[in-house]
């Protein structure tokens, strides 16, 4: 992470009337990190992003970007969205209907009384960026969704804010576009020296295109990391579940890196993680079904193959009970075939109880 | 740790939002207290306030109205089942069968609503009045003995009030009948169910709450209807609850403590009537009618499609052709008759009416009236809207509920709350267009409010907060984003508003002045004490006044629908 912070967000909290949205939430994200908050509908994740655009009013709490208090609840300090500086993408794309795709682009630097040749110099090139230069002149009423969504890109750029916020910009694309755009956005955040917070309800978007993460449920974070980390030691049931697919093994932790399942299986886990713990994940994708030495190893039967063209799904019946695994499509197991469940303890996460 | 919610924003804010509420509160609610106030005096009428206080009028409208209310029940009841009947057939052809050109129908099926039921019951007494009615004349030349037709009777009255009061019977079971996932009807299809089967087992209960829920609403909107019993009751001595009121206020001395009484109590039944519609509606029973719109597919009727369209064309004929003409041509005569070759053709009627002093100032007064209302109006409701739904201030469903109260009641009960509650305000704008430009602006609010919320909603809300995240202040997002995209609603909302301005009747009757007259009731007089012929030629102005509003309303929206698609 770079040293230097961008923005700063301190215990938040945000109501609406008698119910709270975001509940004491922290984080910071460094300048030129990409950080995206992910987690289900109603989780406070498009709540704070708002907050931080000072489209909300918070509560509790504060954000600070480049160390300026934006919203300061002791300090009774709030300031106006469009003082801000930040720029924004929606998930509607909010590309307004009665203008061109150049007037929509300059609206940022109309709005900052550059001059025309600036203007223009800019447009363009935000423009380039997005591929829409030869678009520029039409209403943008007659733009199909994924021009719509370039030009929201283009002008949320334009006007060189520091900070960008994306509020799930890829939500309304469909699934071919999405992962094209995904890496469309990806290069854009890399040649441009831009802050973002992307929000998303897509954990392979987040995956993919995010230095850190950042999960939330019910309004509170679960877990913040690398999406490394986050896949692969997810510190809760929750981050597990949500993000990737995972085992979940109840029992009780038996001793410094061992685990008793419940059908008193004895798995070695992997080091640190929490003290208490009642459940481990494994990943399915982790998990060999041929013996893999230093490894901790069940007997099973295959009890169903299912096949997904990159992958295939096996159901695997062990003394520690089902387990889904997935595995390339080659060497294809038959329903019934006796196996050997194998998977290391490194993979082994014992999550916080 | 969590720091409590920072001072509440005052007070701006607040201030604004008082004083929003206590005048419309003062324009909406005070006439109803007046109303209420009066409708206990069992003194003096006139004495402001009351010197007694009793129950009398109200008792006496169960000894004395009795007729009245039988008359008012039994039109209205065959007023709504002849609107449901044709709403119904209507609505059926319209969204389940291939009759050909349907688009074009289902615009014509508005037509109706926009002759008004004033324009509507002239043209109806000169098609279907006994002896000179166009369909005497036409009967008595072929040799049929007597009159063959007489519109002056419980059901002319009701015919005339289905025919240009009911479309809304329509608008309401098409849409029920739009709203149904067509998913439904074809699992039934798929079980093995025949067409007839599927119509009846599952097409037909699905649509009923919508037609039930139309048939209350239409039987209170008939309750509380005017025009038609204005013009034909009268005449014909058949007096409702409405003409009955009216004529209250005419005797002398005016007794206004019983007509309160009476409007009061047609307010409480219609409301309550209203409101029941409403719970039925919002509790929903019936998940399958969701907001969402289908469009189911139609039915393919073969041969029979053409007579489905011969119907169409028939109700089309009845509400607007056959009015439009016998309008036309009685207007262009000096007597009105059907029988061509007695004609005695002349533009004498338009030039008596434009040239004629009280009509030339009613209708200006009109026009004034509507350019002034819808102006100003607009302005106010677009104000209103946005403190409504954008702005969280606090007290905003409470500004909706009194915005949208005018709705609730009788717009004739409405006039006469107004009359009252104005002779008694020491305001003296009495007998003035600027009492009537007042009252246009209270009973308009629903209208406006309701036009330009629909708009409002439609804007994303992004679009405007994504101008303030780009760093535009207030004013230069309302001047760059907000106004723009309002106004081609803000356009349609002034067109709706002029309209209804320039064909009002229930208010204008209680509030015009001998100084301030308008066209609607003018028409009305004009009809009682001249001739048709000059009568035709002025309900031919207003309505020519309301269509060429109509065609440009028509023009502006079909531009904006093509603009967002």
């Amino acid at each position: 992470m770079n040293p230097v912070t961008r923005i700063d967000v301190k215990d938040l909290v945000v109501r609406y009337g008698d119910s709270i949205a975001v509940n004491g939430v922290s984080f910071t994200v460094g300048r030129g990190e990409h950080l995206t908050l992910l987690g289900p509908s109603g989780c406070g994740k498009t709540t704070t992003l708002r907050a931080i655009a000072g489209l909300e009013q918070p509560s509790g709490g504060s954000i600070r970007i480049d160390g300026q208090a934006m919203y300061d609840a002791a300090a009774r300090r709030n300031v106006p969205a469009e003082q801000r500086g930040v720029s924004m993408v929606f998930q509607s794309y909010a590309v307004w209907p009665h203008m061109t795709v150049f007037d929509n682009v300059a609206y940022g630097l109309r709005v900052r009384k550059q001059s025309a040749a600036d203007i223009k110099t800019h447009v363009e090139r935000a423009l380039d960026l997005v591929q829409m230069r030869h678009l520029a002149d039409r209403p943008a009423s007659k733009l199909s969704g994924g021009q719509q969504q370039r030009v929201a890109l283009a002008r949320a750029v334009a006007f060189s804010p520091t900070v960008v916020l994306f509020d799930e910009p890829l939500s309304n694309l469909d699934a071919k576009l999405r992962a094209e755009m995904r890496v469309e956005l990806r290069e854009l955040q890399r040649r441009l020296d831009i802050t973002s917070v992307y929000v998303t309800h897509d954990q392979e978007e987040a995956l993919a295109i995010s230095d850190r993460v950042i999960v939330m449920n019910v309004g509170v974070i679960e877990q913040i990391g690398t999406p490394e980390e986050i896949y692969n030691r997810p510190a809760s049931r929750f981050v597990a579940d949500f993000v990737g697919s995972a085992n979940l093994l109840k029992g009780r932790r038996a001793g410094p890196d061992t685990f008793e399942t419940e059908g008193g299986t004895i798995l070695r886990i992997a080091p640190g993680g929490p003290e208490a713990g009642a459940e481990v994940a494994v990943r399915t994708a982790y998990i060999d079904l041929v013996p893999q030495p230093g490894d901790n190893q069940l007997p099973g039967t295959v009890r169903q193959r299912m096949f997904h063209g990159d992958f295939v799904q096996y159901i695997v019946e062990c003394p520690a009970g089902r387990l889904i695994v997935r595995r390339p499509p080659v060497n294809l197991l038959d329903e019934g075939a006796p196996v050997t469940v194998s998977f290391s303890p490194e993979h082994t996460v014992l999550l916080r109880g | 740790m969590t720091v409590d919610i920072l001072k509440p924003k005052l007070n701006g804010q607040t201030i604004v939002s008082l004083a929003v509420i206590l005048v419309v509160g003062f324009l909406v609610l005070l006439p109803m207290v007046f109303l209420v106030e009066e409708s206990l005096n069992v003194g003096d009428p006139m004495a402001f306030p009351p010197q007694e206080y009793g129950l009398a009028n109200f008792v006496s409208i169960f000894e004395e109205d009795i007729n009245v209310l039988f008359n008012t029940v039994i039109i209205a009841v065959m007023a709504t089942v002849m609107a449901i009947l044709i709403g119904f057939t209507l609505a059926w052809i319209l969204t389940r069968t291939n009759v050909p050109g349907r688009a074009l129908l289902e615009r014509l099926m508005e037509l109706p609503y926009y002759m008004t039921p004033l324009v509507g019951a002239l043209a109806w007494s000169i098609i279907a009045g006994p002896k000179s009615g166009f369909v005497n004349q036409i009967w008595k030349a072929v040799g049929g003995p007597g009159d063959l037709v007489d519109i002056y009777s419980h059901f002319g009255i009701a015919w005339i009030m289905a025919l240009f009061e009911g479309t809304v019977a329509f608008v309401m079971i098409s849409a029920s009948m739009k709203s149904m996932d067509p998913a439904l009807e074809e699992s039934a299809r798929v079980m093995g169910a025949s067409k007839l089967r599927t119509t009846l087992t599952v097409t037909l209960p699905l649509v009923m709450p919508g037609v039930l829920g139309a048939t209350l609403f239409v039987f209170a909107e008939m309750l509380g209807s005017f025009a038609a019993a204005l013009v034909i009751g009268i005449p014909a001595r058949i007096y409702v609850i409405t003409t009955a009121i009216w004529d209250s206020t005419l005797s002398y001395p005016p007794d206004y403590g019983r007509a309160s009484a009476m409007g009061l109590s047609l307010f409480v039944v219609m409301f309550a009537m209203l409101t029941f519609y409403r719970w039925r509606i919002n509790k929903g029973s019936y998940a399958t009618i969701t907001g969402k719109a289908f469009r189911p597919r139609p039915m393919d009727m073969g041969g029979l499609a053409w007579l489905l369209l011969g119907v169409c064309i028939l109700y089309v004929a009845l509400a607007v052709v056959v009015p439009v003409g016998a309008l036309l041509l009685t207007s262009l005569q000096r007597f009105a008759t059907v029988i061509l070759s007695q004609a005695e053709w002349t533009f004498a009627n338009y030039q008596t009416a434009l040239a004629l002093g009280p009509v030339r100032t009613a209708l200006f007064n009109s026009l004034l009236l509507g350019f002034g209302v819808a102006s100003v109006g607009v302005l106010l409701m677009a104000l209103l809207v946005w403190i409504i739904y954008r702005s969280r201030i606090r007290g905003a469903g409470m500004i909706e509920y009194l915005a949208m109260f005018p709705q609730a009641v009788p717009r004739l009960v409405f006039g006469l709350a107004l009359l009252w509650a104005w002779l008694n305000i020491p305001i003296p704008i009495y007998g003035t267009l600027w009492l009537l430009a007042l009252a246009y602006l209270t009973v308009m609010l629903p209208l406006g409010v309701r036009t330009l919320a629909g708009v409002v909603l439609q804007i994303d809300k992004s679009l405007e907060e994504c101008a303030r995240v780009c760093g535009a202040g207030w004013l230069y997002q309302m001047r760059s984003v907000t106004l723009p995209l309002l106004r081609p609603g803000i356009l349609a909302a002034w067109l709706l508003i002029f309209m209804a301005c320039v064909r009002e009747l229930g208010v204008s009757v209680f509030l015009m002045g001998p100084n301030a007259k308008v066209i609607a009731p003018s028409i009305v007089a004009a009809f009682a004490s001249s001739g048709t012929e000059l009568t035709a030629a002025m309900a031919l102005i207003q309505t020519a006044t309301v269509v060429v509003a109509l065609v440009i309303l028509f023009r502006l929206t079909r531009g904006v629908t093509k603009e967002m698609s």
